[in-house]
């Protein structure tokens, strides 16, 4: 009796609930901007790729900058899903739901804003037609389209014992929502086969998805890689780009976090423990990033080659200064000194080193495409003076933030229909502490 | 005089007199070409003439296109018409002697050819000239790899040898000719022969190993520019490697080697494999889920 009573507590507690004021001013904010970015994209369409900034010097703008930043964050839902299952981490199991909603909602607009780059969308048919599995960008493309899958089923077959749940409160729900969760788990009764079924998909999708979420960021940084370039001739760069991934994807966990648990009340279930853990997790990831940064920028400076010295100390001292140093400096050296103190790991201070981190990783990732494509080894000869720098203009702001407010967009759906955190794996979990 | 009248005098009377403008100016002075005149005779056959033609301005040389001249075999006159040409943007322009000229070619052991031109708006007439005496170079490999060239003079009627003449040996390449050893030129003896040792055994030749020696006796104040070929197989055996339509990894998707194609499906098939192999996993829940109903 104990029991279904705590479990309908827990039951009640997670249910996902219906906007309030503040949330449908979110929504409303989210959509202004994701409509603005819609026709920022109409214009593109309708007058080409002139109206972006990008010219034959920085063919890659904030565009790339922005796609590597979604692949970067996508990562998340390995870590903690696989990778904190796996090593049978027990506390992050609350995180898991809010991870596979970020990774989905971030490749999802990684591959879109690939589209966007591309001018006309229809080039990306000619991918398929004309695509050599000797490239790089191929095998980005088939290993997105493949994370995306990993990803979209490890978010449903942890549902699946929560749309039993949800069926339950056909009155609360409403019409739509319940003729959703009847088409997309309405089969489930808990048995103990389909549990077992369901239990060894996830064992599978959880080994499966650590080699595809290693090679979907390995591939993203073989597209600098592979290119002789200033700044992207690294063999470090696999590495290099998987330890940002895991720092941004953890920052991103922990921003959200704090958001649901203040905004659902959710103090019960997302712990101080969870931010204390997080906050650990998060100092590990800096210092590892940052390490890899020091192998990445420490070494040419040291050598200084004339061919990179340009590029090296525009970064260092010149004209990207200010960012490159805003970057190092917020997306890991701060968020380190302030999680380094057991005070720094209160939701609050996390929440704010979260912040840092992923404001710091955006900038870092425009600063990994856009100085190395303005200093060419070869430069080109009287080349126009637009050529030589690089600002993105208003359509191509509107669109990158369009991208991330649709993320963001399609992270607060998923948590309107799905409970944010994994409802029966809560009870279970409750029911063993008890035991 | 109707007003419309005397418009159309006052018009017609200012279009005539704007020719007459230059007349108020001063003429520029016209300008001085220098002619040089090039004698050249290849494997010793059909020789041939090289004019170049340059001017100075701000006290530097400048070539000059555009330049029409008119080449003579030893005089001015009309028997002894070679050809009329149209100096290039380098200010160069060839002619061959032609065969119309065979029988005054025979007739003298030296020979003079004159390039003139006629001046034109810019620059005043101009003349040049070159005299080479008749000779031939003779080239002959030998099979310890060494090069020898003769140089030959006509004199009265038969050739002798010359001594004391430069001789670059050389190998033929695409564009400037390689010397066969560090040397870069050979002197002729009193036989009139000038040898050297053939040092560039890992040249590469043809698919048979075939490269062209040369000599050439260059810019010679007797008898200009001489050169003579021959074929030899002391190169290396050059095996063009073309690549294309085969498998590389910068071909068509079509032509994508075979080890990157085994690597890339086996992962992509394991991992769909898998992948779809989870979605049928699905239906199986499913069905059980609706057996539990029934």
């Amino acid at each position: 009796m104990e029991n279904l009573i705590r479990n309908e507590k827990i039951i009640s507690d997670l249910l996902p609930q219906k906007f309030g004021k503040a949330g449908k001013i979110w929504v409303g904010v989210l959509t202004a901007i994701c409509l603005v970015g819609l026709y920022a994209y109409y214009r593109q369409l309708r007058y080409g790729l002139i109206v972006t900034s990008m010219r034959d010097y920085v063919s890659w703008g904030i565009y790339i900058s922005n796609f590597v930043f979604f692949v970067a964050i996508s990562l998340v839902g390995s870590l903690i899903t696989a990778v904190f299952r796996l090593a049978g981490v027990k506390w992050g199991s609350p995180l898991t739901r809010i991870a596979e909603i970020i990774a989905v909602a971030a490749i999802i607009f990684a591959s879109l804003i690939i589209i966007v780059d591309m001018g006309s969308p229809e080039r990306f048919y000619n991918l398929f037609i004309y695509g050599r599995i000797q490239s790089p960008i191929i095998w980005d493309v088939i290993v997105i389209t493949t994370y995306f899958f990993i990803s979209i089923l490890l978010l449903y077959y942890p549902l699946l014992p929560d749309i039993q749940i949800l069926l339950r409160f056909k009155e609360s729900t409403g019409k739509r929502l319940y003729r959703f969760y009847s088409f997309i788990g309405s089969f489930w009764k808990g048995t103990a086969e389909q549990f077992e079924l369901s239990e060894k998909a996830i064992n599978i999708l959880c080994i499966a998805i650590i080699p595809v979420a290693f090679t979907i960021h390995t591939v993203t940084s073989w597209l600098f890689a592979t290119t002789y370039r200033p700044g992207w001739d690294s063999t470090n760069f696999g590495a290099y780009f998987i330890a940002g991934a895991f720092l941004v994807g953890a920052g991103a966990v922990v921003v959200a976090m704090y958001i649901f648990r203040r905004a659902y009340h959710l103090e019960k279930y997302i712990t101080e423990n969870h931010f204390e853990k997080m906050g650990r997790i998060l100092v590990l990831l800096s210092l590892l990033y940052l390490y890899f940064n020091m192998n990445e920028f420490l070494t040419p400076f040291f050598k200084m080659k004339e061919s990179e010295a340009a590029y090296l100390n525009g970064l260092f001292s010149g004209n990207f200064a200010p960012l490159f140093w805003f970057a190092i400096l917020t997306g890991m050296i701060v968020p380190t000194l302030i999680l380094l103190f057991k005070k720094g790991r209160k939701p609050l201070p996390v929440f704010i080193a979260g912040v840092m981190v992923v404001v710091g990783a955006w900038f870092k990732r425009y600063l990994i495409v856009t100085p190395t494509l303005l200093h060419p080894f070869l430069p080109m000869h009287d080349v126009p003076a637009s050529y030589r720098h690089y600002f993105p203009s208003w359509e191509e702001w509107a669109i990158t933030l369009g991208s991330l407010a649709g993320a963001m967009l399609i992270i607060t759906v998923l948590a309107r229909i799905f409970p944010i955190i994994p409802i029966q794996e809560t009870i279970t979990e409750q029911h063993e502490t008890a035991e | 005089m109707k007003p419309q009248n005397k418009l159309f005098t006052g018009l017609l009377t200012l279009v005539f007199l704007l020719p007459a403008y230059n007349g108020f100016s001063q003429a520029h002075p016209k300008g001085d070409l220098g002619i040089a005149v090039n004698y050249f005779i290849s494997n010793n056959k059909i020789p041939s003439l090289m004019v170049k033609v340059k001017t100075k301005v701000d006290g530097r040389f400048q070539n000059v296109a555009g330049i029409s001249l008119k080449l003579f075999l030893d005089k001015d006159t009309v028997g002894k018409f070679i050809a009329k040409v149209v100096t290039n943007d380098a200010g160069e322009a060839t002619a061959y002697i032609p065969s119309s000229l065979k029988s005054q070619w025979g007739n003298a052991l030296k020979h003079t050819f004159v390039a003139t031109f006629d001046g034109n708006s810019k620059y005043e007439a101009a003349k040049g000239d070159v005299t080479v005496a008749k000779a031939k170079i003779l080239i002959d490999a030998g099979n310890d790899k060494t090069v020898t060239a003769t140089v030959l003079e006509m004199k009265d009627t038969s050739w002798v040898p010359v001594k004391g003449v430069d001789v670059v040996l050389a190998i033929k390449r695409m564009d400037a000719d390689l010397t066969i050893n560090d040397k870069p030129t050979f002197t002729t003896d009193s036989t009139g022969k000038a040898s050297g040792d053939f040092k560039r055994d890992t040249i590469p030749g043809d698919a048979k190993g075939n490269i062209t020696l040369v000599a050439k006796v260059l810019d010679n104040d007797q008898y200009g520019n001489l050169s003579i070929e021959k074929a030899v197989p002391w190169g290396a055996k050059f095996t063009m490697l073309n690549t294309f339509d085969k498998r590389t990894l910068f071909a068509t998707r079509n032509k994508a080697p075979i080890w990157i194609q085994l690597i890339a499906y086996s992962i992509m098939f394991t991992v769909w494999g898998i992948l779809i192999y989870l979605v049928f996993n699905v239906f199986k829940i499913k069905k059980l889920g609706e057996d539990k109903i029934s």
